[in-house]
């Protein structure tokens, strides 16, 4: 290897070993400032028992959160984080570090890695040189063949003296075979290695096979050639096998290769991975992801997008993520106030609502979501009259706008208004719009029987609540219009659903709608335990107003 | 020549198929516990009875330790033959405390009294003495001998032949090099 060559290995060696020590260097840095951060950090470097490849900070797991509250817990005894660790490995052993000690087996995992890119690297080199000493072979040989010739051209011994190309490749072989010779004896005397003697043998044995292919390759009948005949010859050969220089290139190019691909891998994944700034934070950035910081947000488009496409069950998932990592966000907690009016959960939903108005108290979703929810139960009108007017007083002018005023004029007029036509749509501009206003039909009503079959009748849980639904679609899937909620149920059960039933802002208890009935096992009507009991009206749908819907509880969930 | 390149190749790829292997035929969430042989972790439990009762008071007997819940399919299956151990060997100074994880205690307590478990039974509530233990799996039980060292530990359900074995092992100070294992349920 050249010097140059030389050069080239050790600096991309050099290259790769501060790419790499950058990396770890970045991935680790950072020192938690309060408590929270301090347990976040240490349960990053903790791994999950019962998780696959999953931090205790990232788990969601129950044994996770145990193990946060426990590092929690130590710190504020006086702990210092090794200890902390410590703890946890004379629990769980090295498996639980993420990152496992540099010593005893482990160390093979920190020091394997290095020694396999080196060896790979030095590999390279030598299948590259041993390549480039193959096609350097004959080459050299056409060189040496041309040279013989402009000798002859020159004339310097005329047409006799001058070496014919057939006798310099006779003379090559000659010599190779000789080197050969040279080479077992050399080896048999002890003065050469095994690997050395292998390698310089199919060398010479490769330059030999080039020799006699030449040898084969020239005219059959050896004529002495003519002064004329040979510059043409020289001529043609000349310029095409002329003195070559050894390639250099192939070596430039692995190199300034090896410099990019350790550039763009220090620049990309530095810039790509980053410390988990906060709980909400993941390790992707945003140059390559378009990740920002903060994951949170992620999961709450999710939420929203869940929420518009009416997949309640995922978008409750997502809110409650989002609160879980961050407790005050006021935009989960207006969702999930959104998803619970709707749900018929009002005391639920104002809670959320209040949620997120305790944390921002201009929240807009939060304020109409509660303004709405006070003014179609009935609940404290001038506080829902209050609520709106500030919604009012933040909105741009349009019909949202003048929807939300017209409102808080009924609100005004009547305080007491029993069905006042809703806005049409909400003023947050990420929340879906309530289906169109209807006119309102005074006294509409849907009344029947809610029974349970008889097979059935043994399951009933004492603690069930049984969910009178009104549907304006068919299936589960879609928002309820209207609830009622009956705890404790004896069956037979009478109901009747009106407009006061009526659960999301903005809609009203008219036309056709689907009825369905469900007795629920915890009472709560945004999750679906198995066991629930279901069933729903045999001839749906029915028009508002009708009497005798008789419904038989038959499914079981 | 060719010989030599089929034991160079032969020593680079049996490694890795070494590795392949080891990878393929061992159970990845299996955690090997450091605390057997180790002191037991001192405990105070609140049982179903209302009593507390402190690890560290039953030196000089065995103490047999089972961590269990009621959602767990194998601590269902070897509840009754718990319960039988029990009462075979109650008399021998030993102990047998069950301790709940993970669940709500009115489902412990139905629990109890489906299988009518006689032994002391209690919620670890906050997952503390689970995690003192190292519990990743269950039901997973541990054997502390009359000095307070942990001698032996099972993953899974436990039979009372091994648990006999094992408590008069224990009896004899006597550690186990290897951990037991059964049919488990990781928890949550």
């Amino acid at each position: 290897m050249s010097s140059e060559q030389l050069k080239t290995f050790w600096f991309s060696v050099f290259f790769l070993l501060l790419t790499y020590s950058l990396l770890t260097s970045s991935l680790g840095a950072g020192a938690p400032p309060d408590l929270e951060e301090e347990t976040r950090a240490i349960a990053a470097e903790l791994r999950c028992p019962v998780c696959q490849n999953l931090s205790v900070a990232d788990s969601p797991s129950e044994l996770a959160q145990q193990m946060r509250a426990l590092i929690q817990e130590q710190l504020q005894a006086g702990k210092s984080p090794q200890e902390v660790k410590q703890y946890f490995v004379s629990k769980y052993g090295d498996w639980v570090l993420l990152a496992p000690p540099a010593r005893g087996f482990s160390l093979l995992l920190w020091i394997l890695p290095g020694i396999v890119a080196l060896l790979g690297l030095a590999l390279a080199v030598f299948f590259i040189r041993r390549w480039m000493k193959k096609k350097d072979a004959p080459a050299e040989l056409d060189a040496a063949l041309a040279l013989t010739g402009q000798r002859g051209a020159a004339g310097t011994g005329g047409g006799e003296g001058a070496e014919s190309p057939r006798a310099f490749l006779r003379g090559e072989q000659a010599r190779l075979e000789a080197e050969i010779k040279e080479l077992e004896f050399d080896f048999h005397a002890g003065k050469l290695s095994q690997s050395d003697y292998d390698a310089t043998r199919g060398d010479l044995e490769s330059q030999s096979a080039a020799v006699l292919k030449r040898l084969g390759s020239l005219p059959a009948e050896p004529r002495r050639p003519s002064a004329r005949s040979q510059p043409a010859a020289a001529v043609r050969k000349g310029p095409a096998a002329g003195a070559r220089p050894v390639k250099r290139w192939p070596f430039a190019a692995g190199g300034v290769f090896l410099l990019l691909f350790g550039l763009a891998l220090g620049v990309l994944l530095t810039k790509s991975l980053r410390p988990r700034a906060s709980e909400r934070d993941t390790i992707t950035g945003d140059f390559l992801t378009g990740t920002p910081p903060g994951g949170g947000d992620a999961v709450l488009a999710q939420g929203r997008m869940a929420f518009e496409r009416g997949d309640w069950a995922k978008a409750i998932d997502a809110f409650k993520k989002v609160l879980q990592a961050d407790p005050n966000q006021p935009e989960a907690h207006a969702y999930m106030g959104m998803i619970l009016a709707q749900a018929g959960h009002t005391e639920g939903a104002l809670m959320a609502f209040d949620k997120a108005l305790a944390v921002e108290p201009n929240f807009p979703m939060a304020l109409w979501g509660k303004g709405m929810l006070l003014y179609q139960t009935n609940g404290d009108l001038g506080e829902a009259r209050r609520l709106l007017q500030k919604v009012s007083s933040m909105m741009p002018p349009g019909p949202e706008k003048q929807e939300v005023e017209k409102t808080i004029a009924q609100l005004a007029r009547d305080g007491n208004a029993k069905s006042p036509p809703p806005p049409q749509s909400s003023p947050a501009s990420a929340q879906p719009a309530p289906p169109a206003a209807q006119p309102a039909v005074a006294g509409a009503q849907v009344e029947g029987t809610v029974d349970i079959d008889a097979k059935l009748k043994g399951k009933i849980d004492g603690q069930a609540v049984l969910f009178v639904i009104a549907r304006s679609t068919a299936g589960a899937a879609g928002p309820p219009l209207a609830v009622k909620k009956i705890a404790h149920p004896k069956f037979p059960v009478n109901f009747s659903l009106d407009s006061q039933d009526v659960m999301m802002p903005g809609a009203v208890l008219s036309g056709k709608v689907f009825i369905f009935a469900r007795l629920d096992k915890d009472g709560n009507p945004t999750t679906r335990e198995p066991g629930n009991v279901a069933g729903e009206y045999k001839k749906n749908p029915v028009e508002v107003g009708a009497k005798k819907i008789d419904i038989i509880l038959d499914q079981v969930q | 020549m060719r010989l030599r390149r089929l034991v160079l190749t032969f020593v680079i790829i049996a490694p890795l198929l070494t590795l392949l292997a080891y990878g393929f035929f061992r159970d990845p969430r299996y955690i090997a516990s450091p605390i057997v042989g180790q002191p037991a972790p001192d405990f105070t439990l609140t049982l179903f009875s209302g009593e507390k009762l402190r690890l560290a008071d039953l030196r000089g007997k065995v103490v047999f330790v089972n961590f269990w819940a009621s959602w767990c399919p194998p601590c269902l299956a070897e509840a009754k033959e718990m319960e039988t151990s029990w009462r075979q060997l109650k008399d021998k100074d030993v102990v047998f405390l069950g301790v709940q994880i993970q669940d709500a205690e009115k489902n412990g307590r139905a629990f109890v009294d489906e299988f009518k478990i006689s032994y002391p039974n209690g919620l670890d509530a906050s997952g503390k003495i689970a995690i003192d233990y190292g519990v990743w799996g269950i039901p997973e039980s541990f054997f502390v001998d009359p000095d307070g060292r942990v001698t032996y530990k099972h993953v899974g359900g436990i039979s009372p032949v091994v648990v006999a074995a094992k408590i008069g092992e224990a009896r004899r100070k006597i550690v186990s090099a290897k951990e037991g294992q059964g049919e488990y349920q990781p928890i949550r």
